[in-house]
């Protein structure tokens, strides 16, 4: 345990990842420190969701080492991935949580039992306890009562702050979001936002992927630029997004 | 005055036939359900496995349950033991037959209902289950299976209905359940009232499935 530093909340090192003949994680590198926030953009298709979900265990890496709050999720041996044990795994699946680009909520359950549910019968915390958690996240989400919709009776910027609020439930220490308003109209998006800045501000641990420059720009600490399969670029957010090095970054912000 | 006596008697005799006989059909109902319902989740998931042999095998009994008559299977289940073993079963065997065909015959049919609802589940579903901790276990029976029911149930409940009709193929393997009895009786007073009557039974059997039915679907339909 000496070589663990326990400010680095996410190490990943040097990962590759191929869905058949295509290599779509070609060794990625990133490390996070607590409370540090971390905007990921770059064009679709250049592998941003696979490095998510391969660091929220949904996809299994082929090579390179990947360390959660500290805990080894996989160690490279001979240039292949090894993992831990199912054990480990959903250990380290309680230190993480995940927010989708569509919610994924669970339809048939009310905001509070998606919210609690994890907490009761994963973490095993009484039901006073979790509803008791449940309260304190609508409330900073803006969604008080809304305790006993149903997801359908919700608009989509509702439905994704339930599903932080979810992924925040199980007191993670560090959060992943994939492209959180991609599926939201505009004047939904703001709330999102918000929410995900204030979060920032209290100094939550996060990696983002987004399309969002601006709100990158504004409160990301730092950005990674990632095109096919790579890492072309990373640096201070303000700085990268004012002032990128790379061509292919200049080429991609030049869209927006 | 005598003829009408008479036909009231004659009534008479033919419900309290029928209604004895439709205890047989009601024990054909139930327990088929009982039976087919896990055995059809058994075969859907192997039918799903990853497992080529297993997936295969059970793609073939799907195919050859659907694909042939449920009377002949009927049949086959009865006389098998005798014509293949040489064994004889006793009587009782006749019931026995009886729910044993139509437990592996619905369930053929159940087994694909099952796997179109699973299959119709996003993906999304398992991975946020599987990100917040949730076991394999609780997956399935907490996220995934009370959606998959609510998606089914219009399915399972025409597979219902046809059962309540299809017990009266019993009568091939001579059980004496409602329909072996309303033939019986229609042969022996020369009119089709037995049948009518027998006809009726199913009807209101039905009718009241469908009440219940669309109550539970009613019941889930608090969320889309
Ligand atoms: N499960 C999968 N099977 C095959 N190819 C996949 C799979 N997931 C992603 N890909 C491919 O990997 C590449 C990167 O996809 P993705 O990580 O979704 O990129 P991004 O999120 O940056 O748009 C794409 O070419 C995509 O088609
Ligand atoms: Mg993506």
């Amino acid at each position: 345990m000496s070589d663990v530093n326990n400010d680095i909340v996410l190490e990943i090192k040097d990962i590759h990842k191929s869905f058949d003949k295509l290599e779509v994680l070609q060794g990625i590198d990133i490390t996070v420190e607590r409370g540090e926030v971390v905007a990921v953009i770059g064009p679709s298709g250049g592998g941003k969701s696979t490095l998510l979900r391969c660091a929220t265990t949904l996809e299994k890496v082929d090579s390179g080492k990947i360390v959660i709050g500290g805990d080894v999720l996989c160690d490279d041996v001979d240039g292949h991935s090894v993992y831990c044990d199912k054990k480990l795994e959903r250990e380290i699946r309680s230190k993480f949580g995940l927010v989708f680009q569509n919610f994924n909520l669970f339809p048939h359950f009310s905001v509070r039992r998606n919210i609690t549910e994890a907490l009761i019968h994963v973490h095993k915390k009484s039901k006073e306890e979790a509803d008791a958690i449940c309260d304190g996240l609508l409330k900073k989400m803006d969604l008080e009562a809304k305790a006993d919709e149903y997801p359908c009776n919700l608009s989509g910027g509702q439905q994704q702050r339930v599903s932080i609020a979810r992924a925040l439930a199980t007191n993670p220490e560090i959060i992943f979001f994939d492209e959180p308003t991609s599926a939201l109209d505009p004047e939904l998006t703001k709330g999102v936002l918000t929410v995900i800045k204030e979060l920032a501000q209290e100094k939550m641990t996060m990696v983002i992927v987004t399309h969002e420059m601006s709100f990158a720009r504004d409160v990301a600490d730092r950005i990674v630029f990632m095109d096919g399969g790579v890492i072309v670029e990373e640096g201070p957010a303000y700085e990268l997004v004012t002032n990128p090095k790379q061509e292919r970054t200049k080429a991609f912000l030049a869209g927006y | 005055m005598e003829g009408t006596n008479q036909a009231i008697q004659t009534m008479v005799a033919t419900l309290r036939q029928l209604t004895q006989g439709f205890g047989l059909s009601l024990a054909i109902f139930g327990l088929t359900l009982l039976f087919s319902i896990p055995l059809g989740l058994l075969i859907c998931k192997g039918r799903m496995s990853k497992i080529t042999v297993v997936s295969l095998l059970c793609r073939l009994y799907i195919s050859v349950l659907r694909g042939t008559p449920l009377m002949l299977q009927l049949l086959l289940v009865y006389f098998g033991p005798y014509y293949v073993f040489r064994v004889s079963l006793g009587n009782d065997y006749r019931f026995i037959a009886t729910i044993i065909a139509f437990s592996l015959n619905y369930a053929a049919y159940f087994a694909e209902i099952f796997r179109g609802g699973i299959q119709s589940m996003s993906k999304g579903q398992y991975e946020a289950a599987t990100v917040l901790g949730f076991s394999k276990a609780q997956t399935y029976f907490k996220i995934i299976l009370p959606q998959v029911i609510k998606r089914v149930l219009p399915s399972v409940s025409n597979e219902i209905i046809t059962l309540v009709k299809d017990t009266s193929l019993a009568q091939v393997l001579s059980v004496a359940e409602m329909f072996t009895r309303a033939s019986a009786a229609a042969s022996k007073q020369v009119s089709v009232m037995p049948f009518i009557v027998a006809g009726l039974f199913y009807y209101l059997m039905n009718l009241l499935i469908e009440f219940i039915l669309n109550r539970v679907e009613k019941s889930m339909s608090y969320y889309s």
